[in-house]
């Protein structure tokens, strides 16, 4: 996928072909023949490396303050020289990172087919990177504040490629981003439309909105609150006991700290919405950075429903997905793959009805995770483990357990913060069965299911080590059955609409060609 | 101690090579060595402390050779019809199973002490980062044997994520 540009000459990108393969355009339904009919190589929007430059003037000065923080205290301190030089220093670092930004534009480009996006980037490292539009995961756009005064988007393609995967094309007019979003998703579900025509967005339903009022409540109802008190206490305390300013210097970090996490928390929930659409779900957030993200149906790897302690009142429910590709670290962590910040039980069902329409069950899906949200022991049909877990888990003991539907494993715990995670029987990826040896004593076994890098981590603890051996024997099976079984990678190519089980894999059709 | 859940019914478990045995005492014998000669001498020009230091390395050695004689045996592997079970650890058991149609790709690594004594170590990737499915201490020929075959199963099992 790398190529050094060893011959090419640095001033001009060829502008005509390369001798990258073209898809023939008979073998093409009409669908896509629309995105291949684009003009061929396009490039990113001329004021990108303005924009890149200026992240870099912030990150050099965020820097320099960290480094200097003490300094900057003591008033007396700066000299003008000192001044100067530290300015001359920044004005040369930008301007070398805006003409290297010139540069590396220069040197982008992208085009999109049927089959593909294709981009070339990089200036000593010259790079060409194929993302198979099939194996799409999710697309994002990203509108950063400054973005957002040029109306410029960034478009972020996620394949399954592990860290530094994907496809980054930043950036785009905004106008130029929902179309190129909306012709990806397109040619990914495989949708037919009239030659002639641009993709059409896809028609959307709104899910969930979530108040901004009830947001900041919930912050106020969690662990996080408390984090912000102490490290404020401290802080208050260090300059009672001796005024100086040392010592709120040393406190400053803490309180810093936990105010960022809380800021964190409030910019990525504030005006969250969730919708739906046959492109699958598309969840809006961000007060500065504008993001919208779409996840194709059938592209979460596993989920989680979590509460903590104080939401148990308002009854109100956290949700966390897997989704493959998202970088690892932590892009994949926490806020970044929440599909639904704080929400009601009736909004975490109307969310459940898009993300896991069918759990393979005669009751509705709320239904069965709710008995799994609040339930215990044998409640909703779930099993539990032996009492002999006391020993190791005395608290959640009664809460630990696991359900398999047709269609789902299901394993619920926590006493305090509740949790409930959902995989999809073919999502699951690979299976452990881990005995430590105090749980050897017992005669107690753990089960985890694997799914792809996110903040759900699949497991059952502590289960009586027969029923963990024979479910670990059962899940495999279930899970190739379920494989088996599953609908084409282009989701609109299913007979019906996403949740249909497609009967059997649709061997000779036309997405036979990249997957096998 | 009522059942073994890790002997699923019907598997008949690869061992792994003994010579894997001779390549972690040695490398382990080594820094334990380098390590007890340094605080010995350590012991010798700065203080007599040192020495202690020097008895615990030596101790935690003798500790680290015999738990490699008993590790080694308890790894095993098996190649099922759809997937491979790997079994490994002896106080903290684990048993992962990795089915052929979700891996991504299959490593095969030898260091210059492991090419020495004729082995490689054999890796398999699915999707999850959280799959650790290694075999260490193979025999070349069946390590190749053995990454040619799960890719020759995991390309006609091939499914997507």
């Amino acid at each position: 996928m790398e190529g050094p540009a060893a011959g090419e000459p640095a001033a001009e990108p060829p502008a005509a072909e390369p001798a990258l393969e073209r898809v023939d355009p008979g073998s093409v339904d009409p669908a896509t023949r629309q995105v291949l009919a684009d003009p061929g190589w396009q490039r990113l929007h001329p004021v990108t490396p303005l924009l890149r430059g200026w992240k870099t003037l912030a990150v050099i000065f965020a820097v320099l303050v960290h480094q200097n923080f003490e300094h900057l205290l003591e008033p007396e301190r700066p000299s003008w020289q000192l001044l100067a030089a530290v300015g001359g220093g920044i004005v040369l670092l930008t301007l070398l990172s805006v003409v290297w930004g010139v540069l590396a534009w220069r040197r982008t480009r992208y085009r999109i087919d049927a089959e593909a996006v294709h981009m070339e980037s990089g200036v000593l490292f010259r790079q060409q990177r194929r993302a198979q539009l099939d194996r799409l995961q999710a697309v994002d756009v990203v509108r950063p504040l400054l973005g957002r005064l040029a109306g410029l988007a960034e478009l972020r393609l996620e394949v399954a490629g592990g860290a530094g995967g994907g496809v980054r094309l930043a950036y785009l007019k905004e106008e130029e981003a929902q179309r190129v979003r909306n012709a990806l998703l397109a040619a990914a579900a495989g949708v037919r439309y009239a030659e002639g025509e641009e993709a059409p967005e896809a028609p959307e339903r709104p899910v969930v909105e979530v108040p901004v009022q009830r947001l900041l409540l919930s912050m106020l109802f969690s662990g996080l609150t408390v984090w912000v008190l102490v490290a404020v206490a401290g802080a208050v305390a260090a300059v009672f006991a001796d005024g100086g300013v040392i010592s709120l210097a040393a406190a400053a970090p803490l309180v810093l700290g936990a105010l960022g996490a809380a800021w964190q928390r409030f910019t990525h929930g504030f005006g969250f919405s969730v919708a739906e659409s046959p492109d699958g779900l598309r969840v809006r957030r961000g007060l500065l950075e504008l993001r919208s993200q779409t996840v194709p149906p059938g592209r979460v790897q596993a989920l989680r429903i979590s509460q903590p302690l104080l939401w148990r009142r308002p009854d109100w429910w956290r949700v966390h997905v897997n989704v493959a590709g998202y970088a690892v670290g932590v892009e994949a962590q926490g806020e970044e793959r929440l599909v639904l910040p704080v929400g009601t039980r009736e909004e975490l069902a109307r969310v459940l009805a898009v993300v896991l329409p069918d759990l393979g069950t005669d009751e509705a899906p709320i239904d069965v995770v709710s008995a799994g949200l609040t339930g215990r022991d044998r409640d909703g049909g779930f099993t539990p483990v032996p009492p002999a877990a006391r020993w190791l888990d005395p608290l959640a003991r009664r809460r630990l357990g696991f359900r398999v539907t047709e269609r789902a494993f299901l394993s619920r715990g926590g006493v305090l913060r509740r949790y409930l995670d959902v995989v999809p029987h073919e999502r699951t990826q690979s299976l452990a069965l881990q005995q430590g040896p105090w749980q050897r004593r017992l005669g107690l076994a753990s089960v985890s299911l694997h799914s792809t890098p996110g903040p759900v981590a699949p497991q059952v603890r502590h289960l009586a080590a027969e029923v963990a051996a024979e479910l670990l024997q059962e899940q495999s099976v279930r899970a190739r059955t379920a494989r088996a079984a599953a609908g084409p990678e282009r989701w609109m190519e299913r007979g019906t609409v996403p949740p249909a089980r497609a009967a059997a894999p649709v061997p000779g059709e036309r997405t036979a060609a990249p997957e096998a | 101690m009522s059942v073994e859940p890790f002997a699923p019914p019907g598997v008949t478990w690869s061992r792994l090579s003994p010579r894997l045995v001779t390549v972690r005492r040695a490398i382990s014998g080594v820094v334990t060595g380098v390590l007890a000669v340094g605080l010995l001498v350590a012991g010798v020009l700065v203080s007599p402390w040192f020495h202690a230091g020097a008895g615990l390395v030596l101790l935690s050695g003798a500790w680290e050779w015999w738990l490699i004689g008993r590790q080694v045996p308890a790894w095993g592997y098996a190649e099922r019809d759809d997937d491979l079970l790997v079994l490994h650890g002896l106080l903290f058991r684990t048993l992962v199973v990795v089915p052929y149609g979700r891996m991504q790709y299959v490593d095969v690594k030898a260091g210059p002490v492991e090419r020495r004594f004729g082995i490689a170590t054999l890796q398999l990737h699915t999707a999850s980062a959280s799959t650790d499915a290694v075999i260490p201490g193979l025999p070349p020929e069946e390590a190749a044997r053995l990454r040619d075959r799960l890719a020759g199963r995991g390309e006609a099992r091939l499914a997507g994520l």
